[in-house]
């Protein structure tokens, strides 16, 4: 079943590459749903009791002791879930927009979609970053051929900072497997990976390569530079992928690699990690305040709530790291629906700048209503998504430390202030010529915005969903990585 | 033994064969000697227990295991390239058998630098590489640009060839022998001249980084890389260039294990230097063929971590470099058969000549993609296992030097990106309008099917010695 999950969009990405016709969207679409199917099969054959469930393993190179082995429990599940039931959502709302090719623009959504899956199930070392790094090509080609005006500089750069990120992380991981000793051979399989006693020195430096590749993905102050230009400057389905799930392949690294693999070095970087979490969280967030452009407003305020999942899995107790999970399928969602808003008022007034819209609500009663529950999502109020994974976050935090729990908080008011300030300039106010005749959601924005709104609530109603799935599996992680 | 036959034999026919009338016939006949060779020595091979397997002539030539696949991974280049000589050499059909002969003899010498036993079988098949290649690369007699890289070439290779040889006689000189298992004991027995036989080893050293274009023996590279026909530097980059660091490892493997704590340093030093300089020269240039001529110049840095890894015997140096030259010779050959069609109507080999060819020739665009994406090591090409295999193979001994190859991959992705990126992303659009030939579209095929399995199977080559 793990295999499934990465084969059908990696075999349907290269149908559609040799297909090539106009219709390769319903393909595209119908892959998506097909990996949604099994994705909820997996879920109702979990047994989180186990250990690991729907594993598989192969030998690759023997030789080297790399295997081409996947495996989940309730964390891989969570991000696997997630992941598969966005990438319809985001095929769906790339209808929007025709690509001159389509083959290869949705071909290259569902090369990724397949790396992603690998990345979250991926149970050898080696795979893991081979998974990691192959998600990162196709996601480079959407964003430099159908990307924005400066496009072909920011990715680069996007493409750039990652790549050398992951490499430091591919020392590190070498540097672990080098130590591994199974009947006499190295071994990049995760358990004897993990089972490596590192002298504290040695550790640090392991988790300081690991904490490279991982920062600059989520990414963590100051290595985000790229991000608002990358995130502004892609296509909304581009955007959506690099929000909504890629960005999490850093926190689910930590959790899964970064941590367990060099637990003795927490307690010296640990702090300095979190600090810089928290930085993150009051730096974006001041500059998103700032912003009049709603999509950089959006990537800004993204850079806070990563930062907010950071600190709390780094503060590495069982409600930081829950808080964590359970916020990564939440911000997976709600951004999701936020770039789609942004996506949809692009098209139809030609601007992103809030100062160019106003009075949207009254035209448009239907809308203004979804983006409202979508953005009281982001806001974490309570009884949405967002409430229960902010609150354990910072509750967890709390718990490491008073005043970075103090300092992390500020997100929840900054949070309010900027996403109320751009839902109120955009929907309320005066109507201009523009908005006007804004005409209110179709089917497709209904179908799309309409699921995201009902998780939005049905997640913040019953969290208990997600935590009940991964409380086995954090139990047992946290259990087993002493710090 | 059986392959350098019948690619002597080969290229004596074609050779004959060229004086007569019927010139399609040449590539052919070069294509079936290319791969009766290879189909012999994969036929030899013993896929299981490597020990077993040594053919020896008269402690001059040992066809073992190593020297077998080897050739095996030169054949299967040497093939691809003969496959494109049909378009590629269409311009020179009153020499066509020359030239096609010239490459099966200088492919011989390759093989003889696989199999030596003894230092003058080394100096012998490093003439019989180079000598044809000096006239191949200047087989474009009426263009200056050719004639140049020829004498270049040559000047540059007899250079380095009296440095090799003042080397081997001041060694013969320490150790009182040209045989490498006479040179490795007498090493061992300590009963030799140490000074003698460290500055006969050092310009061996020199003579060698030459041939394969290391630093600071490498401005002869690009000069010659982009004079050359196309061909004839792709067979440059990629034949000579596995022949050269395959007989490095013998030599060095074999004859002067003994001398390692001596050797060591200097190669890590070369490899280093090599590295840094090539890709940070790479960055800045705007001729695809130059660029090439960097990267290649950066790649002999990586494999000189192959032989860093000699005497230790966790790691597999050797086989690093056999899965390394594999993937970067099919690689290297799919990026110049691709610049080859480009070139065809974008004559100034600046980057932009690749402009718009995403869309004008998917499938050349796409395996030039892929050949960069190997070239520059990105998962999960074939040439990332590459990478992996070589950097591990070193990591124990040499974990700096590791590092800065890791850091120099990284830097070598904006060279490589600068293609792709012309390929795709540029809003500007040449005109590709001739149609790929097709003796070009069976070698690309071929290559894309062989980087496939290879990622697929990576273990499948790389334990093969």
């Amino acid at each position: 079943m793990s295999l499934l999950l990465i084969l059908i969009p990696l075999l349907s990405s290269l149908a559609i590459f040799a297909l090539r016709g106009a219709n390769v969207r319903y393909v595209a679409l119908a892959a998506a749903v097909a990996n949604l199917a099994v994705t909820a099969a997996a879920w109702a054959g979990f047994d989180s009791s186990a250990a690991v469930n729907h594993a598989f393993s192969a030998p690759w190179v023997p030789q080297a002791g790399i295997s081409f082995s996947l495996s989940m429990d309730g964390i891989s599940l969570l991000l696997v879930a997630l992941t598969n039931l966005l990438a319809p959502l985001i095929v769906l709302s790339s209808y929007n927009r025709s690509f001159g090719q389509d083959a290869r623009y949705y071909g290259l959504v569902l090369m990724m979609i397949g790396a992603l899956n690998g990345v979250f199930l991926a149970d050898d070392g080696l795979l893991f970053y081979i998974f990691y790094e192959l998600a990162l090509i196709p996601i480079y080609f959407i964003c430099a051929i159908w990307g924005g005006d400066d496009r072909i500089r920011v990715t680069l750069k996007f493409f750039i900072y990652t790549f050398i990120g992951s490499l430091f992380m591919l020392v590190s991981l070498l540097w672990v497997y080098m130590q591994t000793n199974v009947e006499g051979h190295h071994s990049f399989a995760w358990t004897d990976l993990v089972q490596v006693q590192l002298p504290e020195h040695t550790a640090n430096w392991v988790m300081l390569g690991f904490f490279l590749a991982f920062a600059v993905k989520m990414p963590v102050f100051p290595f985000h530079t790229w991000q608002p230009d990358t995130y502004v400057s892609a296509p909304t389905g581009g955007t959506m992928l690099l929000s909504g799930i890629m960005l999490k392949m850093g926190i689910y690294g930590v959790i899964r690699w970064m941590v367990p693999l060099a637990p003795e070095a927490m307690h010296t970087l640990a702090p300095t990690f979190i600090t810089l979490a928290v930085i993150g969280i009051v730096y974006a967030s001041i500059i998103a305040i700032k912003q009049s452009d709603l999509k950089r407003l959006i990537a800004y305020s993204s850079i806070a709530h990563v930062g907010l999942i950071a600190a709390g899995v780094l503060a590495w107790n069982k409600t930081g790291v829950q808080g964590g999970l359970i916020q990564m399928l939440n911000h997976g969602i709600n951004v999701v629906g936020l770039f789609y808003v942004v996506d949809l008022l692009e098209r139809r007034l030609g601007t992103r700048s809030l100062s160019d819209m106003g009075g949207i609500a009254k035209s448009a009663p239907r809308f203004a209503t979804l983006f409202m529950i979508i953005t009281l999502g982001a806001v974490a109020v309570p009884l949405t998504n967002g409430f229960p994974g902010e609150f354990m976050l910072l509750n967890g935090v709390w718990k490491y430390n008073f005043w970075a729990g103090l300092a992390a908080g500020f997100t929840i008011i900054f949070g309010a202030v900027y996403m109320l300030r751009a839902y109120g300039l955009a929907m309320f106010g005066t109507t201009n010529d523009n908005t006007e005749r804004f005409a209110d959601v179709e089917t497709r924005d209904w179908i799309v915005l309409g699921a995201i709104a009902a998780l939005v609530i049905l997640l913040g109603f019953f969290p208990q969903i997600v935590l009940n799935l991964t409380d086995a599996s954090v139990n047992r992680i946290l259990g087993a990585v002493q710090i | 033994m059986k392959s350098l036959l019948i690619l002597f034999i080969g290229a004596i026919v074609v050779l004959f064969a060229g004086l007569g009338k019927k010139k399609g016939l040449l590539q052919p006949l070069a294509l079936i000697a290319s791969l009766l060779a290879l189909g012999a020595s994969v036929l030899d091979l013993n896929m299981g227990d490597a020990s077993g397997l040594n053919e020896r002539y008269a402690d001059m030539f040992a066809f073992d295991q190593y020297a077998l696949v080897f050739t095996a991974v030169t054949l299967v280049a040497v093939s691809l390239l003969i496959g494109l000589t049909g378009w590629g050499f269409r311009t020179l059909s009153d020499t066509l058998g020359d030239n096609l002969g010239l490459i099966l003899f200088s492919v011989c010498g390759a093989l003889v630098m696989f199999s030596f036993q003894n230092l003058t079988m080394l100096f012998l098949g490093i003439e019989i590489l180079s000598i044809p290649l000096y006239v191949l690369a200047g087989s474009r007699r009426d263009d200056l640009a050719s004639n140049e890289a020829a004498l270049k070439y040559f000047l540059m290779g007899s250079f380095a060839t009296g440095i090799l040889l003042f080397g081997m006689a001041l060694v013969y000189g320490a150790t009182a022998s040209f045989d490498l298992t006479r040179i490795a004991a007498a090493i061992s027995d300590g009963q030799h001249s140490v000074g003698m036989l460290n500055v006969g080893i050092l310009l061996i050293l020199i003579g060698l980084s030459f041939k394969i274009s290391a630093a600071p023996f490498h401005f002869w590279a690009p000069d010659v890389y982009e004079g050359s026909p196309n061909l004839i530097t792709a067979f440059m980059s990629t034949v000579v260039k596995t022949a050269g660091i395959a007989a490095f490892y013998r030599l060095f493997a074999e004859g002067f294990i003994g001398a390692q704590g001596f050797w060591s340093t200097a190669v890590a030093a070369i490899s280093a230097m090599t590295m840094v300089l090539a890709n940070t020269t790479a960055i800045f240039q705007n001729n695809f063929k130059r660029m090439m001529a960097y990267s290649s110049i950066s790649h002999a840095g990586y494999l000189l971590l192959g032989i860093l890894s000699i005497g230790n015997a966790a790691s597999n140096g050797a086989g690093a470099l056999l899965f390394y030259t594999l993937t970067y010779s099919i690689a290297t050959i799919c990026a110049f058969a691709a610049y080859m069609v480009v070139a065809e109507q974008n004559r100034d080999g600046s980057f932009a000549a690749f402009n718009g060819l995403g869309k004008k020739q998917p499938l050349l665009a796409l395996m030039m993609t892929i050949a960069m994406l190997s070239l520059a090591g990105i998962p999960p090409t074939a040439g990332f296992f590459g990478k992996y295999f070589l950097f591990t193979s070193a990591l124990d001994e040499y974990p700096w030097l590791v590092v800065l190859a890791v850091i120099n991959s990284a830097i070598s992705i904006y060279y490589y990106f600068k293609v792709i990126i012309a390929m795709y992303f540029s809003r500007e659009e040449n005109d590709y309008a001739a149609p790929v030939p097709a003796g070009f579209r069976w070698v690309m095929l071929t290559a894309l099917v062989l980087i496939a399995l290879l990622t697929i199977l990576p273990g499948s080559v790389y334990a093969l010695i």
